[in-house]
């Protein structure tokens, strides 16, 4: 289906003044308007970075000028289902490193939790303030032929885009400024604000001012921008692993031309891992020795909290329903794509029986890597995943194939329906923040379903749409 | 405000230096082409002495078919990425420092790095030409002052701001000594012609001004017409000249007073000061000339050295 457009050809409601607008301009002025929609965002140099031929190029941001828009009273039932579910991950994640009564309890499987990469034991005993480890969350929706949105993946580790959906609206201001006149839509700029509430109130008790910090891995990340980004926005010092260190007291300072100064608050944009070579990698450059102490003793706050990653695993996935029922009493808002657990026999006979209509993931990977795509494999790629699950049945995933919607999008043949999926950020702390829309995701090429810009997808801007201003027709 | 990374001080530092740098070369460049309109015709001016901005001892290749050697000098101060003077690489060198830094300086000033990084990247092969030389070089000095401008009024008087002022005060100095540096190649060069042409000294001294942009204003300062002499001492010792080496010391010294615990660099600041003092070179002979900006110049890279020791490498 498609987001703009019926099934009988007319705009939806929601869309009505954008097509209308559209059709209005031409596809020459829009080109028009698409070209200087670039060329902002090269003087503004919003780039992102792609790895290839050895080589880290900053890349001019992918971004299409037909924006995606959701009607606001539908976004306010997603987002609570956002809320909703994010609620109870950081519930069960709080509980797998203290008590586990979901695994008493029967609920969820103890073998599942010991073969966990992301699990890591040396935090057992650890509460985190307000129970919350994934305070940052970009969770993947996608929307099927039925017209319902679904929750494709919990990004719960380092999410990255958010920069994005507020650079990208800053663009379609310009490129479409008599629909924003007319237009309610949500704006999105209160998203660094919120994060910088959210970091706030994670800083150790008594620290009245805290020094927040976002610690990225360098200039050689794909989503440095970002990093710079949000440290720019919310006034925090951008740090690398280098320009930190922990004191003897176990505070964690960084090191100023006036000399060590105490940082109270590390957004941290490094994978758990490589946080701190004590306690994990011993070999990570990216890191700060020491790090881990600092966190125990209560010194410094972590978003998100090292070892929240454990619910981030495309097969602990297919457990968040049941999540959501154990924790919350309450019926997901959202659902989840059907998931097939090979780790069971029963369920991977019949993915093994039915691979070709099948989507077959690896647990741990991200970016899109690793995935199988059933009907436009190769009997020899299927093959092979079928040899892979067998070797490793624990850590793979199937899913019925859902044919993601789309948006009219401007390529070279036109203005043709691309698809497209959709991540909205999450914000969890003592109170959820969602945000109004998120980055919308674009395949390209025809017929593609690959969205990630590291391997040719494109973006959107994404508008929630409360009505129109003043009494006047839609 | 929380003190300043001393890894983004480095940054905010170098970045600005570069920054300086590309815009120093191209009015250095734009004055000389300027030279070489005016010169008489029966001579041929030649470019290599101004490969001398990218250090004495330099030397370019000059092909027989470039018999002036303008467009191997000028691609090598322009376009030449192997070159670590070019402007094409100190504005890359300048926009892979500043984008570390982007969340300590105003959205728009990392814009006009960006943008004079774009527009030098897809500009630069084809200002070689004479045609579309003088246009490239006024635009990269357009940029750079707007960037300066856009610093001077919307960025608050922090560290962050003092370290972008001493990288470009710093090379300013340096660059200014680099400009008579290469006045003395160039009476270095006539001499050993030993035509003597003392006729076209007064040009010549007039395009040395009009490489640090100072022509008018040494002539508000200075009457009578130019000679050699007042034009050195202009350059090196007029303080009230924002361009001038004096200038450029006095400026630092208000910045780094301004920074935390300066006095180590403060005293080497004060070495710089007694070896510019103590420079007053007979400007008639380009040996002596050369011989005395090597030695300011050694003495602003002690500066240099100092001013990274106490700011960057010393930190715990």
């Amino acid at each position: 289906m498609d987001e703009l457009i019926a099934e009988s050809g007319a705009p939806r409601p929601v869309a009505a003044a954008l097509l209308q607008l559209i059709d209005r301009i031409g596809e020459d002025e829009l080109r028009s308007r698409q070209r200087i929609a670039e060329r902002d965002i090269l003087t503004m140099g919003i780039t992102f970075t792609v790895y290839s031929d050895g080589q880290n190029i900053d890349r001019a941001w992918p971004f299409d000028i037909i924006p995606r828009v959701i009607d606001g009273s539908e976004w306010d039932g997603i987002a609570s289902g956002l809320s909703q579910r994010l609620r109870a991950i950081n519930m069960f994640i709080d509980d797998l490193y203290n008590d586990q009564r979901v695994i008493a309890d029967g609920v969820f499987p103890a073998d599942l939790l010991a073969a966990s990469v992301n699990y890591r034991p040396q935090l057992r005993g650890i509460h985190p303030k307000h129970g919350v480890w994934a305070h940052i969350s970009g969770t993947d929706l996608v929307r099927d032929d039925d017209g319902r949105m679904y929750v494709l993946e919990d990004n719960l580790r380092v999410p990255s885009g958010v920069s994005y959906v507020i650079e990208n609206r800053g663009v379609a201001k310009r490129a479409f400024a008599e629909l924003f006149q007319r237009q309610r839509i949500r704006p999105v700029d209160g998203y660094t604000d919120e994060l910088n509430r959210l970091l706030t109130s994670l800083a150790p008790d008594g620290v009245a001012d805290p020094q927040l910090a976002v610690l990225t891995p360098g200039i050689f990340n794909s989503a440095y921008f970002e990093h710079s980004f949000l440290a720019e926005r919310m006034g925090a010092e951008l740090v690398e692993g280098a320009d930190l260190v922990v004191g003897g007291d176990e505070c964690v300072y960084m090191k100023t031309i006036g000399g060590l100064e105490r940082v109270d608050v590390i957004y941290r944009r490094i994978d758990d891992l490589f946080l701190d070579p004590e306690s994990f990698l011993p070999d990570s450059m990216l890191g700060v020795p020491g790090l881990m102490r600092a966190w125990k003793a209560g010194n410094v706050g972590l978003a998100n909290a090292p070892g929240a990653g454990v619910a981030d695993d495309k097969v602990v996935y297919a457990w968040v329903p049941d999540i959501i029922r154990y924790y919350l009493g309450e019926e997901p808002l959202i659902a989840n794509v059907p998931t097939y657990r090979t780790m069971y026999d029963d369920e991977r006979r019949f993915v093994l029986d039915n691979i070709g209509d099948l989507v077959i993931k690896p647990a741990n990977e991200s970016g899109g890597y690793g995935i199988v795509i059933g009907n436009r494999a190769t009997r020899d790629e299927l093959d092979r995943a079928a040899a892979a699950i067998e070797a490793d049945p624990r850590n793979w995933v199937a899913q019925p194939i859902l044919s993601l919607s789309t948006v009219p999008t401007l390529v070279d043949e036109g203005i043709e329906p691309r698809h497209v999926d959709l991540r909205p950020f999450v914000l969890t702390s003592d109170r959820s923040y969602v945000t109004p829309g998120g980055l919308t995701r674009v395949a390209l090429p025809k017929d593609s379903l690959i969205v990630n810009s590291s391997q040719g997808g494109g973006s959107k801007d994404t508008w929630i749409i409360d009505g129109m201003y003043g009494s006047g027709p839609a | 405000m929380a003190q300043l990374l001393a890894r983004t001080a480095d940054r905010l530092y170098w970045g600005a230096r570069y920054i300086e740098r590309a815009e120093d070369t191209a009015r250095v460049v734009r004055a000389y082409n300027e030279l070489v309109v005016d010169y008489p015709s029966q001579e041929m001016l030649r470019w290599e002495p101004l490969a001398a901005l990218a250090g004495s001892d330099t030397s370019v290749y000059v092909p027989p078919s470039d018999p002036a050697g303008e467009i191997t000098v000028v691609r090598f101060l322009l376009a030449d990425r192997a070159n670590p003077g070019s402007i094409v690489s100190t504005v890359a060198m300048a926009r892979e420092n500043l984008r570390t830094t982007r969340e300590v300086m105003p959205r728009e000033a990392w814009q006009a790095v960006n943008q004079l990084s774009h527009y030098v990247d897809a500009t630069a092969s084809g200002a070689v030409e004479r045609q579309l030389r003088d246009r490239f070089l006024v635009r990269v000095v357009e940029i750079s002052r707007r960037l300066d401008g856009i610093l001077e009024s919307t960025m608050t008087r922090s560290n962050e701001f003092r370290m972008l002022r001493l990288g470009r005060l710093l090379e300013r100095a340096d660059m200014t000594t680099r400009v008579l540096g290469v006045a003395a190649a160039g009476i270095l060069e006539l001499e050993t012609a030993s035509r003597g042409e003392r006729s076209i000294d007064q040009v010549r001294w007039m395009s040395v001004l009009r490489s640090v942009s100072a022509l008018q204003m040494y002539q508000r300062a200075v009457r009578g017409p130019i000679d050699g002499l007042s034009v050195v001492r202009f350059l090196l010792s007029y303080s009230a000249f924002p361009r001038s080496v004096q200038g450029c010391l006095d400026d630092i010294r208000g910045v780094l007073s301004q920074l935390p615990d300066p006095e180590v660099v403060l005293e080497v600041l004060d070495e710089t000061q007694r070896a510019l003092s103590a420079s007053d070179p007979d400007v008639g002979r380009g040996v002596e000339l050369d011989r005395a900006m090597e030695a300011t110049q050694a003495a602003i890279v002690r500066l240099d050295r100092a001013i990274r020791d106490r700011y960057v490498a010393s930190v715990v």
